[in-house]
Order: structure tokens, then C-alpha cells, then sequence
């Protein structure tokens, strides 16, 4: 039947492949999620006031200013570089730990790994607000307070609920005969999880880290509470300096947080690339 | 199938004892239990107290009763309640829908430009929500874009979109859809890129049109992410609290159109309303305490339905 | 991903900051106003360079600033010296036992009046801060708006509506406020005009009592006022910030912006001549002022130097700190001392020139009936709106008010 009409199969296939009507949706949902980036982009080009002559298009006057004012403070390439470091760090941590329980988890199947389960996706479900000042008493107690470093293990408790969650639900999917056939070459365990567990897990995990990514990165509540020393400060913390009792120039804050979004945004592709490797390289065949 | 059985029999009688198990458990347990188990129960527990600072005292139930009894409370509460069920049900209809839409679009593999339009859809996500909050209040303000709009012909659309109090909510929930779209595109994309191939192409030959693989092929086995993706916005919306704080204010106003459970604690348990700012951390526990368990009742089942059956 | 890590280690621990520093004491201030960073090191360095106390200010975004403060001060945390609301909010910092008691600072009862001294005083006479600033309230108005629509400044109430009228018929929104953000139209409006209605402290007193009922025919007219500018609000005031106040008036779009003194700084930019007048009481009532004492700076307990902190505080109260502080206070605050002050800004004076013959008071609620801030904030916004009479919001204050004694 292919073979009978091979000409009229081409070009319906060629149609059908240019996906016009995916197309127009995706188009359409590019524009509304761009339109209001475009409009932070050209307005942190203006001043406070200008901003509303007319906030949708270009500037008629293009001020480098508040571009010029972040990158020449020193202040604020500390606060990129304090983000940058607590968030890497908390990643890493939220990662390797996760992916260990949820190996675990997975594998061992009995009362107490379910309990365990549960008790520690448990944690996705209280704002961790409310622990505040025992957390501050317990950083205090640590030493660690009014540096970055008292971020790390909060933000580490924060992402592991989700972390477990996530990768112990994608540990589960992949087949036990993979795993198995590790422990059949007389494999450790901790070889089978390097060599067969892990990079099977990949996609979950940039999953989970781009998940973790963002709220970590523009944590402030934390940062508020931990570190009042100025060149501890965390980019987002640092930015409230802008902000006024009364008045706020919008145009800066624009600005800074523009910026404030690139490594966000280089941490997301570097981290979907590897997504997308994992996914080709383990090819589970479903 | 026969072969599989006997090897994972097989694998089991390897493995040594669960308590082996955990040693992998151990580092997450530790840093879960000391940064955050324990932090949330000892405050949790203040849920039993009243007073502030050192000048705690033991109260029973009293608070439990004084949020459910008192009428300020309980109103403010139950219409905190119902406000961020209609934001749940926004975001399941909106948010994760099209996530699931967008990621199928996204995994054919004849697509061009799919990995530039995921990272669109995610751009959004890695905005501060203040700039967020900013950027949408300026483009749904009246008074910046009336002129404009009026000058499209488009002059009914200038209107107080945030200001009152019977499209504040809907329009809240839409911009927080539209920052976190990225999330659960991502997820879906990542479950369905596991669909085999072969299988699609079989069945299509066969005569199944996109909607049936899709309904028969594609969602049965994205099922298992579309209960993490149910979940998390579930669990995520009862403790949104920073779009309606930077959009609104965190009183969620107008008149309390916009009060979230998360809000409402912030307001009542960490802050205290302005200008008193007195907050009140035993209700404020108690308010956490009772989501809590309400998630759990939601959650809980979900999982079993969705993760179970392996 | 491992030498990722290991790397990360490396820099982290080249990283790790060794501090030691000594010599002179050196204290921390915590505050709300994120906006004045740099005249309070201006401030502060005189004091440095006088004993050698070397005291950092680390203000939080205002929005935050109870929050965090709370959560310190409890940790042990909290700054040495920190800002201090007025009335209830400031007392429950001492009552807790964490603001300190300054009481016996050298100078507080002699340089300032019992007046100035009560919203930071205890019932029974102990003070758990020192005053700094008040904040006054007035009808921002732009002059050439004025003069080319040939309208006076108004002295009654009716003038001010018919001003708006004819602004309004000529295109132009007579006032810049919003209700967005709920706070800015019950502070700086409804809390700004009522004096004109109710009268100052002694009246105010008698509506704390319950003597005087918040429906009574002056708060009644004062709500039924309000909710005649609502046509002279911007269209949409619904959804417009404060932020976008300030805006429609700094850029001309609005004629008038009723607000607080302390945002008189922000216009130093503007293309157009602007004043300030009193919001005019209504025909046969007198025009007063809310002249509000807005913050105070005390100590808190828990420091490792109080004798430094104290002796900062008695320089706050003496007259060569006061003469400082007026140096580097930001427009649009004035201290609360007896010594005699004058500004440079032009601004600044014109505001303060607003109080003289006229009596004044503190915002309404703030002494001691806050918890009506938040009805009385809602009453005014559905006045605005027309989903309330001006009797029917009256009604829902005095409901209010009756539910908590």
C-alpha cells in the first residue's frame, strides 16, 4: 500500500511535518511569554520617569546608566558571585544526596522505606517559613551566621523532598533487569548506581535541578534573616537595596534584575543540554 | 518475561539487608532532619501557644478553635481557602494542560525549532517574581496602556483588571501560569521523549489518528508525571504566596479577593498585618498545621493512584 | 560533575573570608528606611568622627523590616540600635523586652514636650525610644497646571471640588491617588483630611473612649467627602500603585497628589513648578493638620554595648545631634525637639509652614486604635468605589470597633 502511491504519501508527509497548526500555538504562546521580557528589556534602558511615556517600545532616549551602575559596583558582581556559589553548592548537594535516597528508596522495599518515603516528601508540604527562628537559632548555633555558607543547608533541605520525589519516581521506572544484571556481574552497589544508575537518572535529575534552580535563586526570605553583612549579601538581597520606603526606580531594578536572570538562564541550558544527552544516551526502550 | 522474573529473584537473594539500604539514605535523612524535620515540628508544636517572644503559654486547642469559631478568622480563613482551590484549578487547567499540549508539540520529532521554543516557554520561569509582579501591573494597568489600547481600537480591554475584586484572582493566577509554564512543559517533555517510537509509528499506520495515540499510547505512560506535576502545583499553591505579594499586596487585596492560604499565614503567622505588624505565631502555626494536613489527605491518595501499582 | 565539585571546594575555601577586626567599638542601626542610606552615614560619620564610634546602617526594604526585625531580635540577632515605630507597634518591642528602656537618657524629658514624647511612652511614663522624625500631610499641587486653568489655591472644601471640576472639564486628572495598594489611600488621604472633621487630639479621644461613635454626623461627612473625589481619581484608580501615583503627578498627568511630606524629595526632577497646601476642611469647620511622629530610634537589649548605644541616643536628644540630624534628615521629615530649626530645602519649609494657627494631630488610629485600620481602610476603598454609603461605612467602622472591646 506505501508503495503504491509514493509521490501523494511524500508530499502529505511534508505537509503534515511542517506542523503548521503546532506552529501557530507555540508562536502564539512564544509572543505572550516574550511581550512582557521585551518590555522589562526596553524599559531598563530608561529612566524612572520615561518608563511611562510609553512602556512598550524603545526608549527614544537610551540610558546605559543603570546598566553601567551595576557592572561598575563591586557590590553587586560580589552578590552575582555569593548567588552563584550558594546556588551551584546547594545544587550539587541536593543531587547527589537525592539520588542516592531515591536508589535506595527504590530498591528496598519494605514498611520502613515507605515511612522513610513519606516522611521525607512530607517536608514539600509545610512553608518552611514557620521554622524560621529555630533555623536562625540553629545557624546562629552553627556559627554560620552572616555568611553565604548558612544558605547551603537550608536550601539543601528545601530541595531534597523534591528531589526524592521526583527521582525515586523515576527510579521506579526504570526496569529492575538493568540494575540487576549489575548485581549479576558481581558489581558493588555503589558501582551499579555509578555506572547504571546514574546516568539513566540524568534527565530526572536536571529535572529536579532546574525545579530547584529558580526558587533558590531568587530566594530572599532567608537571606533577609541570615546575613545582614554587605558583602555577604545574595544578588536578590542586594537588589532590595534599590527598593525605597516610598519610591522605587523601577528602571534600575529592571536592570539589575535582568541581568539578574542570565545565569539563571545559563544554568537552565547547560543543564537541559545534559537532559537532552541523558535522554539519547540511556534510551530506555519502553 | 518468564527470564526477568527468575533474574530479579535472583538480584533479591544478592541483596544484602534493607539496613544496608541506609547508608544511601543516611546523608539525605541527616540534612532533611536537622534543617527541616525537626525545624517544622518544634514549630509546628507553637501551634499550642499563644503570646509572643519569651512570653509564651500553653493554650490546648484554643487556637484551632479561635481559627475556626472566631469570625474574623474563620472568614478570613475559609475565604483564603476557597480562593486558592480556584488558583489550584486555574493552574491544572491552564498551567499544566498546556504544559502537556506544548510538550507533545515539542517531542515530534519532525518539529523544527523545538528546543528554541522550549526555552522560551521557560524564560519566564527565571524571572524574580518582583519583576514579575512589576512588569504584569504595568501592562494590565489602565492608566499606562489605556492610550495605547485605545489607539488598536482595543479600548474596552483598559480596564482595573487587578482592582476589582471579581477578576483580580483569575488574573493573579494567569500571570503565576505564565511564569511556571516552563516547569511542567519540561516534565512532560522529559516523560514523553521515553515513548517509544516504534510504537507511535505502528499504531498511526494502523489508522490511529494524534488524539487517539495521544489518549491511548501517550498518556498512559506520561501518567506516573502527570501525578508528580498534579501534585507538586497542588502542594505549590497552598503555599503561593510571593505573585499575589508582588501583584497585589499581602493582604491580597481588593478586599481580600486575592487571599491565598499562603498569604493569609504570612499575614497572620510570620509579618502581622500592616501597619501592627504583630504577628501571631501560634495561629500562624496552626494555619500550617491544618494545609498540612489537608495536603496530606489530598496528596497521599494521588500517589498511591498514581506511583502505585509496581 | 565530581571535579565540578571539587573545584567548587577549592574556590570555596580560598573563599572563606578571615575576619578580625578590633579598634574602637563599632555598632549596627536596623531600619526601615531603605531610602536613606546615605544621609544617615552622612549623619552617622559626624557622630564617628566626634567619639569614634563607628555605627553601620543597615536598613530593610520597609516591607520586610517588622518581619526580619521580629525574627532577629528573637534569634539575638537583631541590630544594636534600630528604628522604632510609634505607639503600639514600638511598645510591643519593649514589652517584650527587647527595645531598651531610655527612660534616664540625658536630655529626652528637657528638649523634648510630653506631646512629641508620648507616642514612644508607656502608660506609665517610660520611654522605649527617642523621637527622631514626624511626618506631615498635604495636597501636592502642580503650578503651571494651576495658572493656566486659572485656579487659586482652594480654602474650603467646595473649592477644592469645583477645582477639580474644572480641571477634570479641561482634560486633566485632578488627583494622582489610587487605591491598589489599599494603605496610600487611608494614610495619606482619609487619615490626612479627617482632622478637618473630628478634630484633633482631644476629640480623637473621645472616639477612643466610644464617647464619640465613627458614624456620627463629622466622620460620616468625612467618609461621604472622601467618596466625592472618586470622579477626580484617576481612570481605573482601582489598579493604580502608589508607584504609579507618584508617576502620574511627577510626569503632569495628574494635577494634585494628596500625600505625605516624606515623599517631597522625590520631585527634584520635575519639568513644572509644584507646591503644597492643606487640604482644606469643608465650609465653617477649621483646616488642621495630621502631623504625624512617625519614627524613633532606641536600643535593643541584648547588645554587647549599651553604655555606646546610650550615649549615641543622649547625642540624638542634644542640640548639636538635633542640629546634625536636620543637616542629613531627608525632605520631608522634621525633628520632634524644642530646639529651634531651620531648613534649606524650600520644600521642606512650605510643608512645615502648613501647621502654623492650625491644630494638629497624629494619624487617628495609630495611638491606640489600630486594629481599625484595616475596616477603616476597606470602608473607604468601597466608599470610592460606590459599594458603600458613606453612613453604611460608618456603620461597618462602628461595628468593628464594638466587636473588639
Amino acid at each position: 500500500m506505501l508503495k503504491t502511491k509514493p509521490e501523494k504519501r511524500t508530499r502529505s508527509m511534508k505537509v503534515a511535518n511542517m506542523h503548521i497548526p503546532s506552529h501557530l500555538v507555540l508562536l502564539l504562546w512564544s509572543f505572550i511569554a516574550l511581550f512582557p521580557i521585551w518590555v522589562l528589556v526596553v524599559n531598563s534602558f530608561k529612566t524612572r520617569l520615561s518608563i511611562y511615556s510609553n512602556p512598550f517600545w524603545l526608549p527614544t532616549k537610551w540610558n546605559f546608566k543603570n546598566y553601567s551602575d551595576v557592572l561598575k559596583s563591586g557590590d553587586f558582581l560580589r552578590y552575582f558571585q555569593n548567588s552563584l556559589i550558594v546556588v551551584i553548592l546547594s545544587l550539587a548537594i541536593v543531587l547527589i544526596v537525592g539520588a542516592l535516597a531515591a536508589y535506595a528508596l527504590a530498591n528496598w522495599k519494605s514498611k520502613l522505606s515507605s515511612g522513610i518515603y513519606f516522611f521525607m516528601i512530607a517536608g514539600m508540604m509545610l512553608p518552611i517559613k514557620i521554622a524560621s527562628i529555630r533555623l536562625l537559632d540553629l545557624i546562629k548555633g552553627l556559627g554560620l551566621l552572616n555568611t553565604i555558607w548558612s544558605l547551603v543547608p537550608i536550601y539543601c533541605a528545601m530541595g531534597i523532598p523534591i528531589s526524592v520525589f521526583v527521582l525515586t519516581a523515576f527510579m521506579r521506572g526504570v526496569p529492575a533487569e538493568l540494575t540487576e544484571s549489575g548485581f549479576i556481574d558481581g558489581a558493588s552497589r555503589l558501582k551499579v548506581f555509578r555506572v547504571i544508575v546514574l546516568p539513566l537518572l540524568k534527565p530526572a535529575m536536571a529535572t529536579v535541578a532546574i525545579y530547584n534552580l529558580v526558587p533558590f535563586w531568587n530566594d530572599l526570605w532567608f537571606p533577609l534573616i541570615f546575613i545582614s553583612d554587605e558583602k555577604n549579601k545574595t544578588l536578590l538581597l542586594g537588589v532590595t537595596r534599590l527598593f525605597g520606603q516610598y519610591q522605587t526606580d523601577w528602571s534600575k531594578v529592571l536592570a539589575v534584575l535582568a541581568l539578574s536572570a542570565l545565569p539563571v538562564i545559563a544554568l537552565y541550558l547547560m543543564m537541559s543540554k545534559q537532559f537532552i544527552k541523558g535522554l539519547t544516551a540511556g534510551a530506555v526502550k519502553g | 518475561m518468564q527470564q526477568s522474573k527468575s533474574l530479579r529473584k535472583f538480584g533479591a537473594s544478592l541483596r544484602p539487608s534493607g539496613w544496608y539500604w541506609m547508608l544511601y539514605l543516611l546523608p539525605g535523612l541527616l540534612i532533611y532532619v536537622v534543617f527541616m524535620a525537626y525545624p517544622l515540628i518544634a514549630s509546628i508544636q507553637l501551634s499550642f501557644y499563644t503570646g509572643s517572644f519569651g512570653n509564651r503559654t500553653f493554650v490546648g486547642f484554643q487556637n484551632y478553635i479561635t481559627l475556626f469559631t472566631d469570625p474574623t478568622h474563620s472568614s478570613r480563613f475559609f475565604n483564603a481557602f476557597g480562593h486558592t482551590w480556584i488558583f489550584f484549578a486555574i493552574h491544572m487547567v491552564v498551567q499544566n494542560m498546556l504544559g502537556i499540549l506544548f510538550a507533545v508539540m515539542l517531542t515530534n520529532r519532525t518539529m523544527r525549532g523545538r528546543s528554541i521554543y522550549q526555552t522560551i516557554i521557560f524564560l519566564p520561569t527565571t524571572l524574580a517574581v518582583v519583576v514579575t509582579g512589576y512588569l504584569w501591573k504595568l501592562i494590565l494597568s489602565p492608566v499606562w496602556t489605556g492610550d495605547i489600547l485605545a489607539s488598536m481600537g482595543l479600548g474596552f480591554l483598559a480596564q482595573p483588571w487587578l482592582g476589582n475584586e471579581s477578576t483580580a484572582l483569575v488574573c493573579v493566577a494567569l500571570v503565576s501560569c505564565w511564569q511556571w509554564m516552563g516547569i511542567p512543559t519540561m516534565m512532560f517533555v522529559a516523560a514523553l521523549q521515553g515513548v517509544s517510537e516504534e510504537l507511535i509509528e505502528a499504531s498511526s499506520l494502523e489508522g490511529a489518528n494524534s488524539w487517539h495515540i495521544f489518549r491511548h499510547i501517550k498518556l498512559p505512560l506520561i501518567k506516573p508525571v502527570v501525578g508528580i506535576v498534579t501534585i507538586l502545583t497542588f502542594v505549590n499553591n497552598f503555599n503561593a504566596f510571593d505573585v499575589v505579594y508582588s501583584m497585589e499586596n499581602a493582604n491580597g487585596a481588593p478586599n481580600y479577593a486575592t487571599d491565598l492560604i499562603g498569604t493569609l499565614f504570612y499575614r497572620v503567622g510570620i509579618a502581622g498585618q500592616h501597619p501592627v505588624a504583630i504577628a501571631d505565631a501560634g495561629l500562624g502555626a496552626t494555619i500550617a498545621t491544618i494545609t498540612f494536613l489537608m495536603l496530606s489527605i489530598f496528596v497521599i491518595p494521588t500517589l498511591i493512584k498514581t506511583q502505585g501499582g509496581d | 560533575m565530581k571535579k565540578f565539585l571539587v573545584l567548587f571546594m577549592a574556590v570555596l575555601i580560598a573563599l572563606l573570608p578571615i575576619v578580625g577586626m578590633a579598634e574602637g567599638v563599632s555598632l549596627t542601626m536596623g531600619s526601615w528606611r531603605a531610602d536613606d542610606v546615605e544621609q544617615m552615614n552622612n549623619l552617622l560619620s559626624i557622630y564617628k568622627e566626634k567619639t569614634g564610634v563607628d555605627i553601620t546602617f543597615q536598613p530593610t526594604n520597609p516591607s520586610d523590616y517588622n518581619a526580619t526585625l521580629n525574627l532577629q531580635l528573637e534569634g539575638g540577632t537583631g541590630p544594636d540600635l534600630m528604628y522604632s515605630r510609634s505607639y503600639a507597634t514600638g511598645l510591643e518591642l519593649f514589652n517584650a523586652g527587647h527595645a531598651g528602656d531610655c527612660t534616664d537618657i540625658p536630655g529626652l524629658h528637657e528638649n523634648f514636650t510630653e506631646l512629641n514624647l508620648a507616642p514612644w511612652a508607656t502608660e506609665d511614663g517610660k520611654m522605649f525610644a527617642v523621637p527622631f522624625a514626624a511626618v506631615s500631610h498635604g495636597v501636592y499641587y502642580n503650578k503651571d497646571v494651576f495658572a493656566a486653568n486659572n485656579i487659586e489655591i482652594p480654602a474650603t472644601f467646595e473649592e477644592l471640588l469645583a477645582a477639580c471640576e474644572t480641571l477634570k472639564t479641561a482634560g486633566i486628572t485632578p488627583f494622582a491617588n489610587g487605591v491598589a495598594e489599599e494603605w496610600d489611600i487611608l494614610e495619606c488621604f482619609f487619615l490626612g483630611m479627617l482632622p478637618n472633621y473630628v478634630g484633633g487630639a482631644e476629640n480623637r479621644a473621645k472616639y477612643e473612649s466610644g464617647e464619640l461613635k465613627m458614624n456620627d454626623e463629622n466622620f460620616v461627612a468625612a467618609l461621604g467627602d472622601i467618596g466625592k473625589m472618586a470622579p477626580y481619581l484617576p481612570t481605573g484608580f482601582e489598579a493604580v500603585t502608589y508607584n504609579d501615583s507618584q508617576i502620574l503627578f511627577a510626569t503632569g498627568k495628574a494635577a494634585m497628589f494628596m500625600d505625605g511630606s516624606w515623599t517631597s524629595g522625590t520631585y527634584g526632577d520635575v519639568e513644572f513648578e509644584w507646591g503644597v497646601f492643606a487640604l482644606p476642611a469643608p465650609e465653617g469647620k477649621a483646616t488642621a493638620i495630621c502631623f504625624h511622629p512617625d519614627l524613633a530610634i532606641t536600643y535593643n537589649t541584648a547588645t554587647a554595648h549599651p553604655d555606646e548605644c546610650k550615649a549615641f541616643l543622649e547625642w540624638l536628644c542634644s542640640e548639636e545631634g538635633v542640629t546634625a540630624a536636620v543637616a542629613n534628615l531627608p525632605a520631608g521629615y522634621y525633628p520632634l525637639s524644642n530646639f529651634s530649626v531651620t531648613f534649606t530645602d524650600e520644600h521642606a519649609n512650605e510643608f512645615l509652614a502648613l501647621n502654623e494657627g492650625k491644630e494638629t494631630d497624629a494619624r487617628f488610629v495609630w495611638p491606640t486604635l489600630m486594629d481599625l485600620y484595616a475596616p477603616m481602610n476597606q470602608a473607604v476603598i468601597q466608599v470610592l468605589k460606590g459599594a458603600m454609603t458613606a453612613q453604611e461605612a460608618g456603620d461597618s467602622i462602628v461595628a468593628a470597633f464594638d466587636a473588639l472591646q
